[in-house]
């Protein structure tokens, strides 16, 4: 007997469209659902995934992947890496945990939306291996980090984060619950895979990746790359989705999904990421700065592909390009300044080679960024630690929920995008942070950001202490200076000398 | 007299803050509140110079007697506080 080749039946065994007998096809794929826009049947049919698997391949394959991911765990247990690694690298792996993993669980809820309610069957197959795909990276980041948990209690919000109302927490939720969690099945697979998967999950998978290899954390190198090839294969069912709306004349829908989701992916990653790569990773070990690989992997590469499917770069493309010299710096000194109100200990990065790197690959940060930072080293140099911390809350974007911030010093820009909508006063933190708010006021209108629940009364007492307790951060897992201020040595050396 | 927050732009800072002031405070008692929140904490001080509060959306610099009630914003307005010879 001959046995057919994979791609002579592949596409009869996934083309899982029927007939509905007993129900009507707007009741098996409701439009709430489904997202179909109008578009027949048999234009959804001809929906190509560039990659084609089936299920055993794909159970053998990831069986292969979690075994080597697991193995070098395991080999390496006990060299017992985090504890003598840099603390700022330590910080970057507490953050990235509890800002993903439990995320990754949540994917596999949009991932289901599609493998159900998808009119594409390819979109359906692929989204079927795309939501065990989730399952995975949300177990596999969950168990990484639990050996640790016997060091800090810090390492327990890999788990907790996303079960608090922690700042970082409030706005990673509302921006997957926007995307992935709230949205018909054609959006979550252009606002999630294309824009946010394609566009971005490269930045924080395959950059760090690079960091932590450099650092010699091998573990989370393994780790990380084996998430990424499954990133790599799922996040490619935003493509054939958005080829059948250009077909079909939706092209102004294509472009406003992804319009939203990249500029709200940009925001989350310009406090999450970036302070990362140009702050917490050790300066030795960083490949390239946060913009330069923003430019490498998202600049380069997603504007090809915008291209090559016929779509536009979004409008503010201008200012997202301008917005890399300036966003990130501000997120993370809130974050440094704030540092109490994160679960992990942020890293300061500023020391005088730290900042000659700055200069170098930011120029003018010493004149803007650095000013900030000349008052606050003055003030720990100087024996008043208490004006290094918060005695008020930052104004928090009612968009993206994180900090309203802008370049500080000699280029001082910032600026409040205010909105009077029905009687309530919203404030963004840039112009498309609007834009996507005045797109579908209904949708967003109604959240509460950590301001406003200050405001109404939710957060008692109405101190830091009640805000810590809001957030649910306990003694021993608030954040401080994660070197505990030696990076002041180098200054009050200078100072002595 | 009654409770009032507004969201402070210090020149020279790189955050907007929450401040609570009252809506019987002069625009010089408003500046000094959100100067606790930015001067000298992230912002040098600059010799010779006096704090002024602008209203963000059109620009008005308010006179430094002003009391915040008579100024018409609205609550978590955002002013600037500016460095200012006069």
């Amino acid at each position: 007997m001959t046995i057919l080749n994979q791609a002579e039946w592949y596409d009869i065994s996934r083309s899982t469209t029927w007939t509905p007998k007993y129900v009507t096809e707007e009741e098996l794929f409701p439009e709430e659902m489904s997202g179909a826009r109008g578009i027949p049947l048999e234009k959804w049919a001809t929906y190509d995934e560039p990659y084609k698997v089936i299920y055993s391949d794909y159970v053998n394959t990831q069986r292969e992947k979690d075994a080597g991911a697991y193995s070098v765990k395991a080999a390496l247990e006990r060299a017992n890496f985090v504890d003598e690694a840099d603390q700022g690298w330590v910080s970057t792996l507490k953050a990235h945990y509890g800002a993903i993993a439990v995320a990754e669980y949540a994917a596999s809820t949009g991932e289901a939306r599609m493998a159900r309610f998808s009119k594409a069957p390819g979109n359906r197959n692929m989204a079927t291996f795309g939501m065990l795909d989730e399952v995975r990276h949300g177990q596999i980041q969950l168990y990484f980090p639990h050996e640790y948990t016997e060091r800090d209690r810090q390492w327990d919000w890999a788990h907790k984060a996303y079960h608090t109302n922690e700042w970082g927490a409030i706005a990673a939720r509302h921006m997957f619950d926007d995307m992935m969690m709230t949205r018909d099945a054609i959006s979550v697979a252009i606002m999630l895979t294309f824009a946010f998967e394609t566009g971005f999950t490269n930045m924080q998978f395959l950059a760090l990746a690079s960091d932590a290899a450099e650092g010699g954390d091998h573990t989370f190198a393994s780790l990380i790359s084996s998430i990424q090839t499954d990133e790599a294969r799922h996040a490619q069912q935003g493509g054939p989705a958005l080829k059948i709306l250009l077909e079909n004349g939706k092209k102004d829908v294509a472009q406003r999904l992804i319009d939203v989701a990249f500029w709200r992916s940009w925001k989350l990653f310009s406090v999450l990421t970036g302070p990362m790569m140009d702050y917490y990773t050790p300066a030795e070990h960083r490949s390239q700065s946060f913009k330069e690989f923003m430019q490498e992997w998202i600049i380069g590469q997603f504007e090809r592909q915008m291209q090559d499917l016929g779509l536009d770069t979004p409008w503010y493309w201008d200012e997202f390009i301008r917005a890399l010299d300036e966003t990130h710096h501000g997120m993370h000194l809130g974050v440094w300044y704030w540092r109490p109100t994160v679960w992990w200990n942020p890293s300061a990065g500023v020391t005088p080679d730290d900042r000659d790197w700055l200069e170098e690959k930011y120029p003018g940060w010493n004149s803007t960024w650095g000013k900030c930072w000349d008052v606050i080293i003055d003030n720990l140099a100087n024996g008043r630690p208490e004006l290094t911390g918060p005695a008020t809350l930052p104004m928090i974007c009612n968009m993206s929920n994180i900090p309203i911030v802008g370049t500080p010093g000699d280029g001082w820009n910032v600026v409040d995008y205010p909105l009077e909508h029905e009687g309530r006063l919203y404030h963004f933190g840039s112009e498309p942070d609007r834009w996507v708010f005045e797109q579908e006021p209904e949708r967003y209108q109604g959240h509460m950001n950590f301001i406003d629940r200050f405001l109404a009364g939710q957060i008692q007492p109405a101190d830091l202490m009640g805000g810590l307790q809001y957030m649910g951060l306990a003694p021993g897992e608030i954040g401080d200076d994660a070197h505990n201020y030696a990076w002041m040595a180098a200054y009050q050396k200078e100072a002595a000398e | 007299m009654a409770l009032f927050p507004i969201s402070s732009n210090f020149e020279d800072d790189f955050v907007l803050q929450l401040v609570p002031v009252d809506t019987e405070n002069t625009m010089d008692e408003v500046a000094e509140a959100c100067a606790v929140h930015s001067l000298n904490r992230r912002v040098a001080p600059r010799e010779g110079k006096i704090l002024r509060v602008r209203r963000s959306s059109d620009g008005t610099v308010f006179p430094r007697d002003m009391k915040l009630g008579e100024a018409g914003l609205m609550p978590t307005e955002t002013v600037d506080i500016i460095f200012s010879d006069v």
